[in-house]
């Protein structure tokens, strides 16, 4: 176990070292932080910004039912940067494994005592890192617009929200590993996971035109209705159970994939 | 230490090797030789236990490559044909990573770092990273790589290619040195190579083992061995008979062209002619060969001494087939240089390889 462990730490370390050595991880951390940066200040203070649309309705005398503007504006938030982690993730888990079949690194840490599934882990576990950090800035804005806001940002939601996009980002992460672990090619691996987290996101709007029980559901497989439930501050334990779900199925699949490829590689 | 026995590897339909053999024992170095595509490769994989085998058993030090993967992947440092390397890395950093997943314990990384870095002759590019290195560099840092955790069996998939002749040599003596405690596999097609570096050659053809034995030992049973060049005025047929008895002659005949006379490309003066002469195999009887010229009345006015080296022995075992078609096309080899001692039924000098594999010398 304590082997396991130290593998996975060993792959984690590795991961993480190479995200930060890479001017590509850096460029994507950059763009995404500009897009979410402009969009923080359109949706608060643009000139169709909350605070604006708020000052109108408090002019026009309106002041029932009462606006929790920093709820407001944090699932409206929570949305786009899910919707802009969409493009993000896929990114960053295009090279997990296709790099290392590229370079022949696969071949080393399959002659190596290491389980497929620690390196699947240890890689998970470093992108997911690596996502982390890139969204912990744009935490930071946040902490500066709730300080001041009134009445104070509920803790609950926030911290729902944010866990709901670590969540999620673990599961595209992770089916996104699968897809890499399945081709050479990193630009391959990234139109593919866009695909798929792209038929993941829109699943809700499926399930809304098949109708029914099936719709139904298909509708629970969504990842933006769990998403959106976590980001308004709802609290549902078969969200967790699907992101879980999705990260573990993900894991699962890059394990044998990469087993598979050992065997039938010629 | 390590032992094979019937292994069979097929893609699809193809065979890539068939029923393999061989076993190596502890601290000795077994040379892989064979053209491209012999099979080298897959067997090595398999060994590592990256690809699994289609039938056949083959053991680690003493565990199965597919049964006991992990207990053998920590046993075996592997060197594949492209080093494995994390370009965006320092090759210090590469090589504790690597030690880490190896198991090297925490406390013996720094020192086994350290040793694989003064081994493989890295210590002044450790702090480089390795996408900056040159290719004998990034070769080295694969050495180091697979020598990192010090396992007790090696295996290096063609170690030298890409390497300029005073790396090659630097790679050479590395290997040589990690002999005796540890067994290592090394796969070639630098025939130089195995001669130099291995104790034990394995010839590899189309998937099989078509020989195996020492170097030297190979070159003797396969060729018989070496012989002199002569260059001698005079008559022939007056040298030929008393030559052929003496006791470590093995064969002499004269170099002659298609036309019966001598080569024209030798340059030799009228009356002037070549003879090949092989010797017995452990014989030589330079100084009754040039009595015996002599004392016929012919001139000696030159005595070369020729060695057999193992390309001839590679070339014979691995072109089996371009012989045979040539021969079987109506195109009766005339040539006279051709060497009248070589066995010419390939199936005489498979040198079957018993299961202990004692043989060693």
């Amino acid at each position: 176990m304590q082997i396991i462990l130290s593998n996975i730490l060993a792959i984690y370390r590795r991961e993480l070292q190479s995200y930060f050595a890479s001017p590509f991880a850096y460029a994507i951390a950059a763009i995404f932080w500009l897009l979410s940066g402009f969009f923080f200040v359109i949706i608060l203070l643009g000139p169709d910004g909350l605070l604006v649309q708020i000052a109108q309705r408090d002019q026009a005398g309106i002041t029932e039912p009462p606006i929790d503007v920093p709820y407001q504006f944090l699932s409206i938030f929570l949305n786009l940067l899910g919707s802009l982690a969409l493009f993000l993730l896929p990114m960053l888990s295009m090279g997990l494994y296709s790099e290392e079949r590229k370079r022949g690194t696969l071949e080393l840490l399959a002659t190596s005592p290491v389980t497929n599934w620690a390196v699947a882990v240890g890689k998970l576990l470093g992108v997911l890192t690596f996502f982390i950090t890139i969204v912990l800035p744009i935490m930071g804005f946040e902490a500066i617009a709730f300080s001041a806001s009134n009445p104070p940002a509920s803790f609950n939601v926030l911290l729902l929200g944010h866990l709901g996009l670590i969540l999620m980002a673990a599961a595209v992460l992770s089916l996104g590993m699968f897809i890499s672990s399945l081709t050479d090619s990193t630009i391959l691996a990234a139109i593919l996971t866009f695909a798929l987290t792209m038929l993941l996101w829109i699943t809700d709007l499926i399930a809304n035109g098949v109708g029914g029980s099936l719709g139904e559901a298909i509708g629970h497989l969504s990842l933006i209705k769990h998403y959106s439930d976590l980001s308004r501050g709802v609290f549902n334990s078969s969200s967790l159970v699907l992101f879980a779900s999705y990260t573990f199925l993900g894991l699962f699949l890059t394990a044998q994939s990469v087993e598979a490829f050992r065997f039938q590689r010629s | 230490m390590i032992e094979v026995e019937h292994l069979s590897k097929t893609y699809g339909a193809t065979p890539a090797i068939a029923d393999i053999t061989f076993s190596v024992e502890k601290g000795e170095i077994l040379g892989f030789l064979g053209p491209n595509g012999a099979g080298k490769t897959t067997t090595m994989r398999i060994l590592t236990g990256y690809l699994p085998a289609t039938s056949g058993t083959a053991r680690v030090a003493g565990f199965d490559v597919h049964e006991n993967s992990l207990a053998v992947r920590q046993r075996i440092g592997y060197l594949p044909e492209t080093p494995p390397l994390y370009t965006e890395m320092t090759v210090e950093g590469f090589l504790y990573f690597v030690a880490r997943i190896k198991g090297v314990a925490v406390g013996d990384r720094a020192n086994r770092v350290q040793t694989a870095l003064t081994r493989c002759n890295l210590l002044e590019k450790r702090h480089t990273l390795i996408r900056k290195l040159s290719k004998g560099f990034r070769q080295r840092v694969g050495l180091a790589q697979a020598i990192v955790h010090d396992p007790p069996v090696i295996i290096l998939d063609e170690p030298t290619v890409g390497l300029d002749p005073r790396q090659i040599i630097d790679v050479r003596n590395l290997i040589k040195s990690l002999a005796g405690d540890h067994t290592i596999i090394l796969s070639t097609h630098i025939l130089p190579e195995v001669s130099m570096t291995c104790s034990r050659v394995a010839i590899i053809n189309k998937g099989r083992v078509v020989a195996t034995n020492t170097p030297d030992r190979l070159i003797e049973e396969l060729t018989g061995g070496n012989g002199y060049e002569l260059e001698v005025e005079g008559d022939f047929a007056a040298v030929k008979e008393p030559l052929s008895n003496l006791a470590g002659v093995k064969s002499v005949e004269a170099i002659l062209s298609e036309t019966g006379k001598p080569n024209v490309a030798d340059h030799l003066p009228e009356n002037h002619f070549k003879i090949r002469l092989v010797s017995q195999p452990g014989a030589d009887d330079g100084r009754a060969i040039a009595s015996t010229i002599v004392g016929a009345g012919l001139g000696l006015f030159e005595m070369r001494r020729t060695t057999v080296s193992l390309e001839d022995v590679f070339l014979e075992l691995t072109m089996e087939d371009v012989a045979v078609s040539a021969a079987s096309g109506g195109d009766a080899d005339a040539d006279p240089d051709a060497d009248a001692d070589v066995p010419d039924q390939p199936n005489e000098m498979q040198i079957s390889e018993p299961a202990s594999g004692g043989e060693a010398a």
